[in-house]
């Protein structure tokens, strides 16, 4: 066969099937790479289908004889209080990420369309500054005036944190508005808008994918934050990432491991579908600032 | 007249401005300058949380105190080795993700997401998700390696807790890493990439001579950012290695941060909590300074001189 073809038939299939090896080559990483990443998932899930008894066995049970899908329901058990907390860290995170966006892009959009007040560029350098500053810092010392003004074990400090904005949701909406054009803010001057009108009712309703980019990791934020709540709620009203990380015990105070990785499961999954919805805005959001939200 | 005119109109929207922006500024003043400075009067003092009447202050005695304390060093040098594990590692892997995400095949959108999930999990669910694995009788790690060296029984999360959570955190950070990288790569411009190919270099000498150093910025901002928040680490670490809300984690993970949050909150020094947290602060400030420094050895910038 190979005899028959002409010289430059046979170079074309060699870099051709060349072409083939190297995509098919490409594949298999990409799928390697992902398979590598996903195992810790993989086991999680396997895991959550587990009796501890299976999990606990030596040598290792890869799969469950039976799967427990009895751990998901057993996790809603009135006894651990699971749905009052996820319903609380909802109310928590809706509340923060609400109040965050709408002061951030106030103020995002006052250092985006004022940039003739004097002292806005230095007042934006203290927001650059900020963006570094490890929250931990300020966390600490506010607990102490939290807790000497009695608004720990309660909401109110999210609140206040909400109405204050956030140094990076600013960053983020002062780029977003700086793109509009000066047109805009005339003609609505024009027209008779006053500062906040022209605010509220011209550039906000243009702001759409910023506040759903901003809305989404404020809410991330609350719903996977660990320390903060831990140290400023009580039991009885602390977030769902408290809750799950020791609540899931026997009567006798024994840490239940299967049910805890449902409880992880269920507690997890809200973000990885908030995560598929809003991919699009999450992953804007991160390179926009260009900064990991961490 | 129309002076006068500019003039009025320059004060409103000063006044505007700082009325848009007060909401921010008040709360910058009260709950970001105020706990600072509090935390910083703090640590003059011998505050334990319940000797508000019989508080005196101390000068710098706390500050003293802490060079001196042998547990500090040890924190200060458990941060160092953690820093210098993670953050290369971080950086080396995150960016090699996003040159392998970076690859122009169909579909690489659905490789792109499943590289990024681990970075949406937040840290109760990674620490859980990792503890199974890790664990030193049950865990699958020790399984997988009990078949080549039979008897393994590694303590990833107790005695060689540094490499356990080392590997979580990493794994953790690859997403969010990738992504900026990602962003970075696909800045640069192609024309740059193939005029170096033209001119005969294999594919590791554009990586290594075209595409590393236009990356330089970005590698400098991860690696600054990276830098600041490996310091300050203790969520991860604290929730790895303790079990419920008892315990703390083992000395091999001690990390700097964690002895602050146990001197505060588990033994009540609030005094003393605050002037390692103030030794943090400048410690941070001053290695961000050093890498700023070096800045214009590596990195590259388009305007020469400006940087």
């Amino acid at each position: 066969m190979k005899t028959m073809m002409s010289m430059q038939s046979s170079q074309v299939k060699k870099t051709e099937s060349l072409n083939y090896l190297k995509r098919f080559l490409t594949y298999a990483l990409l799928i390697l790479i992902s398979f590598i990443l996903m195992i810790p998932i993989i086991w999680l899930l396997i895991t959550s289908l587990k009796q501890d008894i299976e999990y606990l066995s030596f040598p290792i049970t890869f799969l469950p004889a039976t799967p427990q899908w009895g751990n998901f329901t057993q996790v809603f058990a009135p006894v651990y209080y699971f749905l009052k907390h996820a319903g609380m860290t909802v109310f928590l995170a809706t509340v923060f990420a609400t109040l965050t966006v709408f002061s951030s892009a106030l103020c995002g959009y006052a250092f985006a369309r004022y940039r003739d007040v004097k002292a806005n560029p230095s007042l934006f350098g203290i927001i650059v500054a900020m963006l570094i500053v490890p929250s931990i810092v300020t966390m600490i010392p506010s607990f102490m005036i939290f807790a000497k003004v009695h608004l720990t074990g309660t909401y109110w400090p999210w609140v206040l944190w909400g109405l204050a904005g956030s140094p990076y949701h600013i960053f983020l909406f002062r780029q977003f508005f700086i793109t509009f054009p000066k047109e805009l803010e005339d003609a609505a001057e024009v027209d008779g808008c006053t500062p906040f009108g022209t605010f509220g009712r011209i550039f906000l309703p243009n702001a759409k994918a910023a506040i759903a980019t901003s809305f989404i990791l404020n809410f991330l934020w609350v719903w996977g934050d660990w320390l903060t709540p831990r140290i400023y709620l009580r039991a009885d009203n602390t977030t769902l990432g408290v809750l799950v990380n020791t609540v899931f015990t026997n009567p006798q105070g024994q840490l239940l491991t299967t049910l805890t990785m449902a409880g992880i499961v269920i507690y997890t999954l809200p973000v990885v579908i908030i995560f598929f919805i809003g991919q699009r805005y999450i992953l804007k959001g991160i390179v926009t600032s260009g900064l990991a939200g961490r | 007249m129309l002076e006068k005119k500019t003039l009025r109109r320059s004060h409103r929207r000063r006044g505007t401005f700082f009325l848009f922006i007060s909401p921010w500024l008040v709360g910058f003043v009260l709950l970001t300058i105020f706990p600072l400075a509090f935390g910083f009067v703090i640590s003059l003092t011998n505050y334990d949380g319940l000797n508000l009447f019989n508080l005196h202050f101390t000068g710098f005695k706390n500050y003293l105190t802490a060079i001196q304390d042998p547990n500090v060093q040890h924190t200060f040098n458990r941060t160092l080795i953690w820093t210098a594990l993670n953050l290369p590692t971080w950086l080396i892997l995150s960016l090699l993700l996003a040159v392998i995400a970076n690859q122009k095949v169909k579909g690489i959108g659905v490789f792109r997401t499943l590289f990024y999930l681990p970075s949406v999990i937040p840290a109760v669910g990674l620490v859980w998700t990792w503890k199974i694995l890790l664990e030193k009788n049950f865990g699958l790690l020790n399984a997988m390696l009990d078949i080549f060296r039979p008897g393994t029984a590694v303590g990833w999360l107790t005695d060689q807790a540094m490499y356990g959570v080392t590997a979580m955190a990493v794994w953790n950070g690859l997403g969010a890493g990738m992504i900026i990288f990602l962003a970075g790569l696909q800045g640069i411009p192609d024309e740059l990439v193939d005029a170096a190919k033209v001119d005969g270099a294999n594919s590791f000498r554009v990586f290594w001579n075209v595409v590393l150093p236009m990356l330089s910025p970005v590698i400098f901002f991860q690696l600054v950012l990276g830098l600041i928040s490996a310091f300050q680490q203790l969520t991860i670490p604290w929730l790895a290695t303790t079990s419920g809300s008892i315990g703390v984690p083992p000395r091999g993970i001690y990390l700097y941060m964690i002895n602050v949050y146990q001197q505060i909150f588990g033994v009540g020094r609030f005094g003393y909590g605050m002037a390692l947290l103030w030794i943090l602060i400048f410690i941070i400030i001053v290695l961000t300074l050093l890498v700023f420094r070096t800045q214009r050895y590596w990195v590259y910038s388009e305007t020469e001189g400006e940087g």
